[in-house]
């Protein structure tokens, strides 16, 4: 059984469930056989480690709860095996925070060219570097440092 | 020689195609972001942009005349609207709406915005604004349409 280590009420009156993210699988298959459905999956990068926050929905009784995991080592388990949806929200976490989700059959670059260096929303992204995305004939992405070689 | 009662106008063949040319420029669809619901604006029956003769939004670019580059134009962007472009038959003009596409606006300390379309495309008529309104793209196409006739703004 998985344990909830503090439940809070946001301003909204939104549920948040903060948990670890050993009993993230359990938590969610749990909300599963409740009829909650995956709303979307966020990520924010406080310096030291790296909040996961998923947000489920029950249409049902039209409620909304959060779920927030705190990691350390940037992985966290997948949940594409529970929601289909969650495929393409998760590559969208790695790409732009640089998060692993663990499970994951095509954890690849999904709004970024796959050649781009570093994760764009995370605190340490160096945005005085700038990087030029190309298209040579045959359609495939070059990015590069130099500004003559791409826009 | 009296040739009945409507006149003769004589004119050179240059002016004759430049006034063809400005009259019916049939702009491209090319609406990257929110300037493009102005846009849309400025196509529809309010401030109707068929009066100058662009009544026309086209979505291939083998038939237009004019793109509109209507919104932030990203990194990746950039080279399918080098492409685009290219694809476009001679002459070819460009307008540049809103501020994004001008020198990258309220993302110019963004990772993945091209600052200013000139870089890529060459601009004919930039058309500030956060979005401009359909009464100033209008007034964007007019200048379009003076540029082309060789006339002086004002």
């Amino acid at each position: 059984m998985y344990k909830i280590i503090s439940e809070e009420t946001d301003k909204s009156g939104m549920k948040v469930l903060n948990i670890d993210k050993s009993d993230l699988i359990e938590l969610m298959e749990d909300y599963k056989d409740r009829k909650y459905f995956l709303s979307s999956i966020t990520g924010v990068d406080m310096k030291d480690h790296i909040d996961v926050i998923y947000h489920l929905h029950n249409f049902d009784k039209n409620d909304y709860i959060c779920v927030k995991v705190s990691t350390t080592d940037e992985k966290v388990p997948s949940i594409t095996k529970l929601w289909k949806a969650a495929i393409v929200d998760e590559r969208e976490q790695y790409d732009l925070m640089g998060i692993t989700f663990e499970g994951h059959d095509n954890l690849r670059r999904i709004l970024l060219p796959d050649d781009w260096v570093g994760h764009p929303l995370r605190k340490d992204y160096d945005l005085n570097k700038v990087q030029y995305v190309s298209v040579d004939r045959d359609g495939n992405e070059h990015v590069s440092f130099d500004d003559k070689e791409g826009w | 020689m009296k040739t009945g009662d409507m006149g003769v106008k004589t004119t050179t063949l240059e002016k004759a195609l430049e006034w063809g040319r400005s009259n019916s420029l049939w702009p491209l669809t090319m609406g990257l972001a929110c300037c493009a619901i102005e846009m849309m604006a400025t196509q529809a029956a309010d401030v109707d942009v068929a009066r100058f003769g662009s009544e026309i939004f086209r979505n291939s670019p083998r038939q237009s005349d004019l793109m509109i580059v209507a919104g932030t134009t990203t990194k990746r962007m950039a080279p399918r609207l080098k492409r685009i472009y290219e694809e476009m038959p001679y002459p070819k003009y460009v307008i540049a709406m809103g501020v994004c596409v001008i020198q990258g606006g309220p993302y110019v300390d963004g990772y993945s915005v091209v600052l200013g379309v000139d870089k890529v495309v060459p601009v004919d008529v930039y058309v500030p604004g956060c979005p401009p309104s359909p009464q100033a793209l209008t007034y964007g196409l007019i200048t379009l349409q003076k540029k082309i006739r060789n006339e002086t703004d004002r």
